[in-house]
């Protein structure tokens, strides 16, 4: 990447590339280096992952007691299996994420069962949200969107970052979208 | 200025007649309850109130809705207990429509839709006004646009030439092309209702295979005859004129259409072609703008440019509309066969297992081993979904080609492209491929009809995105200077810009 040799990389902290204090029209003052999300968003998808197997093993239980009342470990067994499946899951899909805030377009890999890769040109960027619902408050993250006008993945999100890495990506993208001199997006 | 004052009986009577259902319920139930005489008068008393009410709500909707044409917006002041004032700027008007039923158009009244690429339904509907006046809102926010858009007045084509009509030959061609059996999902509920009491009564016992032959056989002329006569009657007279800034169409037998497509508002262009169109050497040619929203007002998403035409003929008309060079194609790799092959045995090997089941758990006796037979069917298949699929990169046009029994073409200008994602599924990395999407404003895309380049190798794939990307930059400045704009707005639509033009003029 063409970073500035000095943009040294702290061992635990990621402050490697800090915002221009005033405006600037270079673009590369605003790009990234390839950045991975949180760690404690895995806590966050761990406990989805849960949510949903137990209401599975719940609505397996249920079913189960219907049609073979003495099979009695069909909604453990169900739960268990989706448990595993869905922290398996989200695991992976932490260790898959990555983005990069490049000069002209913002990229995105992730996936698990399918991988992919999003470029998002800067000309096409409409509006860009920082949003953060309540579990994510809980946990100290926050997730940025950003809208295009397209009609698949119009809203691109990224979630699970650090509420002051959405505010420092929020700033970055309005600054590099405006630069861009985005015409009529559509 | 106002409505037409026929739309208010129109609108009466429209709006009446759900009422008017809702109250024969209602109705039916009181006067049975209450029987004889007395229960009809009741009925009648509650139709004859119905009607009213509708009848003063739409003369009230009528008195408080108002339209005008400023120099710079179209305005509607509209709503009888919530008010609502709308302008929109002609600039942003996507596509203006015209649509008249049958009965609108014995009185004389039509539709006008005004397109704008916001919000998630149509933005001003005027219901409705004499046909005079919404050719006139028509032509009027055309030249508004023109005006705005300051490229050179072509006063030559202000009658419009004429690209394109559909002839009679023509229209029978689009009648076997439609051909749909889609319909026979629809169909065969009734079918289903009527049939077997009908069946029980006319059938004798020796008959009954040929009787259902003959029902099935029935039903699937019948859905394809009535998919043809919809599709002749909606594109009926069909005629395509190239307006300056803008293509004008009209159509429709029982229902006339007409509607404006402006050229700078054109986001994508679909070949589509099916099996038949294929055989027969025709295909259709369709323009998407960013106007409509997910085409979920009676499925219309895009805007069909020549609904049937000889091959050749339609691809010149697209390279009319778009500049692309050829359509030569490059197919993706060869193993993405052995992919397809892959999957369809999977499908099979499914199909037959479940036969067996069926067969081994129920008292059905069937021989569910011929099913095996399809084998030879999977690599013609495979090799098929392979030979059509296609990508082709331009120095200002994305094509994809995919699809066999329907097959689609679609040309994406560079500078239309909105985002672009490549995606691997665990299938296709096991044989290193990848699909490349091509995302757009137009509206096709919203039912997954995108412009995507499937199955080609990753790295190709992956290069293409990073290509395409540079290329997008490249193309957005080169279109605006093409355009004749320097403004850091350019497009001649956005709102400063057209201001200063304004000024300027």
């Amino acid at each position: 990447m063409d970073e500035p040799a000095d943009a040294s990389v702290g061992a635990d902290e990621r402050t490697d590339e800090e915002l221009p204090e005033e405006h600037t029209s270079d673009p590369e003052a605003y790009t990234t280096d390839t950045r991975t999300l949180d760690p404690r968003v895995r806590w966050l998808w761990v406990g989805r992952a849960v949510v949903v197997a137990l209401v599975l093993g719940v609505a397996s239980a249920a079913a189960g007691r219907a049609l073979a009342p003495d099979q009695l470990w069909i909604g453990p067994a169900v739960f268990v299996v989706a448990t595993a499946l869905g922290t398996a899951h989200a695991l992976l899909l932490y260790r898959s994420w990555s983005y990069e805030v490049r000069e002209d377009s913002l990229f995105l890999d992730r996936g698990v069962i399918t991988r992919v890769r999003t470029v998002v040109p800067y000309v096409r960027v409409q509006h860009i949200d920082t949003s953060r619902g309540p579990l994510e408050r809980a946990m100290g993250l926050s997730s940025l969107v950003v809208y295009t006008a397209g009609s698949r993945g119009a809203d691109v999100t990224i979630p699970g970052i650090r509420p002051w890495e959405a505010d420092d990506l929020q700033t970055r993208l309005k600054a590099l979208a405006i630069e861009s001199e985005g015409e009529d997006a559509v | 200025m106002q409505l037409d004052p026929l739309s208010v009986p129109y609108r009466a009577v429209e709006g009446g007649l759900q009422v008017v259902v809702g109250i024969a319920v209602a109705g039916i139930a009181g006067a049975g309850s209450i029987g004889g005489i007395e229960g009809v008068a009741v009925f009648g008393v509650l139709v004859v109130l119905g009607i009213g009410l509708s009848l003063g709500w739409q003369v009230a909707y009528y008195q408080r809705f108002e339209y005008r044409t400023t120099p710079d917006t179209f305005d509607i002041d509209s709503g009888v207990l919530s008010r609502r004032a709308r302008e929109i700027p002609y600039g942003r008007i996507q596509n203006v429509d015209i649509r008249q039923n049958v009965i609108q158009r014995a009185l004389d009244i039509a539709e006008v839709r005004l397109e704008t690429a916001g919000g998630g339904q149509t933005e001003a509907r005027l219901r409705y006004v004499s046909r005079a006046d919404a050719e006139q809102i028509q032509e009027t926010v055309s030249r508004r646009k023109r005006d705005e858009s300051e490229i050179p007045e072509q006063e030559t084509t202000e009658r419009g030439e004429k690209l394109f009509e559909l002839d009679g030959r023509e229209l029978i061609v689009l009648g076997i092309v439609s051909m749909d059996l889609r319909l026979l999902s629809i169909l065969a509920v009734p079918a289903s209702i009527v049939g077997p009491s009908m069946f029980t009564e006319l059938a004798p016992a020796t008959a009954t295979i040929a009787v259902l032959v003959v029902g099935l056989i029935g039903l699937v002329v019948a859905s394809a005859v009535v998919s043809a006569a919809i599709a002749m009657t909606r594109y009926y007279g069909f005629v395509l004129t190239d307006r300056g800034e803008e293509y004008r169409y009209e159509r429709g037998l029982l229902q006339r259409f007409s509607g404006s497509i402006p050229k700078n508002k054109v986001q994508t262009i679909t070949l589509a072609e099916n099996v038949i169109a294929r055989r027969l050497g025709y295909a259709s040619l369709s323009i998407e703008t960013a106007g409509y929203a997910g085409g979920s007002q009676d499925g219309s998403g895009s805007q069909s440019a020549i609904p049937i035409a000889q091959r050749a003929h339609a691809i010149e008309l697209a390279g009319q509309i778009e500049d692309f060079e050829d359509l030569a194609f490059e197919r993706p790799p060869k193993r993405a066969r052995e992919r397809y092959a892959a999957r369809y045995g999977i499908v099979l090997a499914i199909l037959v297992a479940a036969a067996y089941a069926v067969v081994q758990l129920t008292s059905l006796s069937a021989p569910w081993y011929l099913l095996v037979g399809g084998v030879v069917l999977i690599p013609p298949a495979a090799h098929l979904k392979w030979r059509n699929r296609g990508y082709r990169l331009e120095d200002d046009y994305v094509i994809t080609r995919n699809g066999f029994w329907s097959r689609r073409i679609t040309i994406v200008p560079v500078y239309r492209i909105q985002t672009l994602v490549t995606a691997e599924t665990v299938f296709q990395r096991r044989r290193d491929l990848a699909t490349l999407v091509v995302d757009t404003a137009g509206t096709y895309s919203l039912v997954g009809d995108d412009a995507q380049a499937v199955d080609i190798d990753v790295a190709v794939a992956d290069r293409l995105r990073e290509e395409l990307t540079a290329d997008l930059q490249e193309a957005i400045v080169e279109y605006r200077n093409q355009r004749g704009h320097s403004g850091p707005v350019g497009d001649g639509s956005g709102p400063i810009n057209s201001a200063s033009d304004l000024t300027d003029g």
